[in-house]
């Protein structure tokens, strides 16, 4: 592999000190001049009709300047891509959470105080709250007007709650299944999760002087926050600034538009800048969570473990709302046919309405529960047939020139490789540790696999007088780590130490379209464009040695502060030239590529558990994830993302479920929505393996979203190889271990 | 109601409803926003500080409780001269934080359990820091940070 200075170093974070000292600034923390605080009345009904609302006693109350409800904001409708929301409700509430009305006031207890004024009559109608009963010939349509909705993924004969189906395949399914020695069908259910980012959604709008709207927010997608505020709002999409806050989390639920519209209503009726925080019971109750989902596979198979054929069946629910997910649908069901090399595949993915929150992105948006789902019915297949469940995923995974199930081909496959080294590291073929009393042990084995995504994205790199460089990106990192990434791969370039190198970042009107933070595909858009642009800035930096000094252009290197002609070693101090330049000495680049990658980066994760067959509880004991990594360009980075996502797959897999009864969530707090903490962690190795089959100028792979998705499966598996028995819902809680116990030994 | 207390060694004074919650006192009165608001239901831990050298959620204390206390905050743990304080900065070099909204909090308590516990295991790190959530970092690297705090500096 080629070698670097920084880039491979493990760095600590540009940011660190800034957030270890609390002076990182969130979007909360920004404060203008007579800012005032909104809050709004939110449905208490999943399905009903708005009779009146009686506003009165609101806006009597001192301190109020302004109340707003669905009226006031008839006609506008906003969302990534597909535009099915709201600003506040029109006519009838579709989940319980939904805003029907908001206030501006002074402080946000007088904002509460006076929503809990307002009063509003509603005719209740039955709600539909699951896929199924929503596809039922009876049930009511929620969005009987989505063909005119714009960004309606396909349009529809006739308006149907299941707005959405994607249907990908490659061969004939039936062909497949006529050729196989058996066919294995499971049904698999995943629980509504909730992002569970610290910092609350939260936005600033301001309607400046020069009538510009500035937005600070909660989002890691500032440029289609702009585009989508402008074309809901009928204004020019210059109008809009996003200025970069630090971002409290995000795995990704703070890509969609959310109060942004509603304070920008409130700002441009009150003349005031508006600031809105949502509580964490509204967070659980009412932002943007993980579809749970409904995944049947039906897989036909040869004795010999061979998957010859491959039929998925998943019904997501998308809730009231599919604005909130860029697409309208989610990409990740395609990942249900996991990394094998199967001759006839198909993937029929629905996404439905029902009367509950809606749904929106969350780490690998799809992924999880489509991983779950084939990597459990792998375990299945290799017990059914009396095989191990690694070597029926060593015979079937794709292979350097090997097609997916789906057709998609990648280059320089790992997967096998990877698989093995996780076999070894987790010491997966030696004897689990023998039975103490009722606890039993097992491993189990999982693979994942995802490309880094494509985008647009903007660099640029400067010299400034006094020898320090600029760097500046339109990224804004979301706390994965992108800036520190960013400093080491222009240090590199270069050739200058790390800590003369500071990253800033653009606003939005200063910068064509940047994709944001998500996919994966951070290292990928930075390297490319930080990459080039400081190619370019240390190409007009020689040039201005040359001409100043009279060097031949070609024979000048840079190290750190000096300048040297490599023919005569000769040298010039970098600050005293630049003080002579009479330009600025900078380079830019943009990266446009909004395809997938053409290598993907396997993952495989290894669960080592304890089971009481008496009480049902399980403990994850060991914990190992294995990265087909390309280049690692900072490994402390690479390994918190890791273990990261790996404990937020583990909470997936063990604990976290939003539930929901009536449509109501039940869940509303931390106390009731059991993230993992500290207590909860296991013994985990993270391991990268690293070669030069990435993409870019420093050969990488994506990072964020890999190490989730395996987890679950994972742990099912382990389950299964300690106490024989197989769960197929998550979360997977001692009390479905326990009946499942029960029913095998009554 | 007026609300006596000295912030990082700063006296302060405000009025204050009967129902502010010290965080908000901080936040909204004192203007210090390093204390983050996370679940404001006792449930994270990213809003702990130290009231008269006890680790508090200040979500879960009245303003008025507060009253006549000495508070210190994740802005004075560093020294004048701005010197990281030793947990601060096992934090940055141990890259025992992301996003950076828990890690306040994380700081507070985490110095907080090493006035109690001064040469803590790794077990009694994490029955000690349980309370307080971190969603983007798996827990690991905070742990080592803590331990490397407690072994008199960075590892």
């Amino acid at each position: 592999m080629v070698s670097y200075r920084v880039i491979g170093q493990p760095t600590p974070r540009t940011d660190g000190t800034e957030k270890v000292t609390g002076a990182a600034r969130y979007t909360a923390d920004v404060q203008l001049p007579g800012t005032l605080r909104a809050k709004a009345l939110r449905s208490p009904l999943p399905y009903a009709r708005i009779i009146r609302i009686d506003t009165a006693r609101a806006r009597e109350l001192p301190g109020v300047h302004a109340v707003l409800t669905g009226a006031d904001v008839r006609g506008v409708l906003y969302g990534k891509s597909y535009r099915d929301a709201t600003v506040l409700a029109q006519e009838r509430v579709r989940f319980i959470g939904e805003q029907v009305a908001a206030v501006a006031a002074v402080d946000e207890e007088t904002a509460q105080r006076a929503v809990d004024l307002i009063q509003v009559e509603y005719e209740e109608l039955p709600a539909v709250l699951d896929p199924l009963g929503a596809l039922r010939e009876d049930a009511p349509i929620l969005h009987p007007e989505m063909n005119s909705y714009a960004g309606l993924p396909r349009p529809l004969e006739k308006p149907s709650n299941a707005f959405s189906r994607e249907v990908r395949e490659k061969g004939d399914v039936e062909t497949g299944f006529a050729q196989a020695d058996l066919v294995v069908e499971n049904t698999f259910t995943m629980a509504r999760v909730h992002q569970g980012y610290l910092e609350p959604h939260s936005c600033l709008v301001w309607i400046d002087q020069q009538d510009r709207v500035q937005v600070w927010a909660s989002n890691k997608a500032p440029h289609s926050l702009k585009q989508g505020l402008a074309v809901a709002l009928g204004i020019p999409p210059e109008q809009v600034c996003v200025n970069p806050v630090v971002i409290g989390g995000d795995f990704g639920g703070k890509g969609a538009i959310w109060d942004e519209p509603l304070c920008y209503f409130l700002a441009l009726r009150t003349g005031r800048p508006v600031k809105m925080v949502m509580d964490y019971a509204e967070e659980l109750t009412a932002a943007n969570p993980r579809h749970p989902a409904e995944v049947r596979v039906t897989t036909g198979v040869k004795r010999d473990g061979t998957i010859v054929t491959c039929d998925i069946e998943g019904y997501f629910n998308t809730g009231a709302y599919a604005a909130f997910v860029p697409l309208g649908f989610l990409p990740g069901p395609r990942h249900a046919v996991g990394p094998y090399r199967i001759p006839d595949a198909r993937v029929r993915a629905y996404h439905v309405y029902t009367n509950k929150v809606p749904a929106g992105h969350m780490r690998g948006p799809g992924e999880p529960q489509a991983i779950f789902a084939m990597e459990s019915h792998v375990d299945v297949i290799a017990r059914t047939l009396g095989l191990d469940p690694a070597e029926v995923r060593l015979r079937n995974v794709i292979r350097e020139g090997d097609a997916n199930a789906l057709g998609e081909l990648y280059h320089d496959l790992h997967g096998a490789e990877t698989i093995e080294a996780a076999l070894e590291a987790s010491g997966y073929h030696a004897p689990p540790p023998a039975p103490d009393g009722p606890v039993r042990y097992g491993r189990g084995v999982a693979i994942g696999e995802r490309a880094p995504g494509g985008g647009q994205t903007h660099a640029a790199v400067t010299f400034r007088p006094d020898g320090s460089v600029v760097v500046h990106t339109s990224i804004f990192d979301q706390g994965s780590g992108t800036y520190t990434t960013i400093r080491q791969m222009a240090a590199d370039v270069l050739g200058m130490s790390p800590e003369r190198i500071d990253v800033e970042v653009w606003d939005t009107p200063e910068t064509g379209f940047d994709s944001g933070a998500g996919a994966s595909r951070n290292s990928r858009m930075a390297s490319e464009a930080v990459h080039e642009a400081a190619r370019a800035a240390r190409g007009a930096l020689f040039a201005l040695a040359a001409e100043l000094q009279g060097w031949p252009q070609d024979r000048i290197a840079l190290e750190d502060t000096v300048l040297r002609r490599t023919d005569t070693g000769e040298r010039a101090e970098l600050s005293s030239l630049l003080a002579r330049a009479r330009a600025p000495v900078t380079g830019s680049a943009d990266f446009d590529d909004t395809t997938h990658a053409h290598v993907t980066a396997f993952t495989v994760q290894v669960a080592e558990v304890a089971v009481d067959t008496e009480t049902g509880q399980v403990r994850l004991l060991r914990f190992t994830s294995v990265h087909d990594a390309g280049r690692v360009l900072n490994p402390m980075g690479h390994e918190g993302q890791v273990r990261g996502g790996a404990m937020q797959g583990i909470g997936f897999g063990l604990m976290e479920e939003l539930a929901i009864a009536d449509g109501r969530v039940t869940t509303p707090s931390f106390a009731d929505y059991k993230v993992p903490s500290m207590a909860d962690i296991p013994q985990m190795q993270a391991i990268a393996i690293e070669s030069d089959g990435g993409i870019g100028p420093f050969n990488i792979k994506g990072i964020g979203e890999n190490p989730v998705s395996p987890a679950a499966p994972a742990i099912a598996n382990a389950i299964e190889d300690a106490v024989g028995v197989r769960i197929t819902d998550l979360p997977i809680t001692a009390e479905r271990v326990y009946r499942a116990l029960r029913a095998k030994n009554p | 109601m007026q609300v006596k207390t000295v912030v990082n060694g700063q006296e302060q004074s405000h009025d204050v409803e009967p129902r502010t919650l010290l965080v908000h006192y901080l936040r909204d009165d004192c203007d210090l926003t390093g204390t983050n608001i996370g679940c404001d239901s006792s449930s994270c831990g990213a809003c702990t500080i130290h009231v008269d050298g006890e680790a508090v959620k200040s979500c879960t204390m009245f303003a008025v409780q507060a009253d006549g206390t000495a508070i210190t905050t994740i802005e004075g743990l560093a020294d004048d001269d701005g010197t990281l304080h030793p947990m601060q900065q096992a934090f940055h070099e141990n890259h025992a934080l992301q996003c950076g909204y828990c890690t306040p909090g994380m700081v507070m308590a985490a110095t907080s359990l090493l006035d109690e516990v001064p040469n803590p295991t790794e077990g009694e790190v994490r029955e000690g820091l349980e309370g307080n959530l971190c969603r983007c970092t798996g827990y690991h690297n905070i742990v080592q940070a803590v331990l490397a705090a407690a072994g008199g500096g960075s590892k």
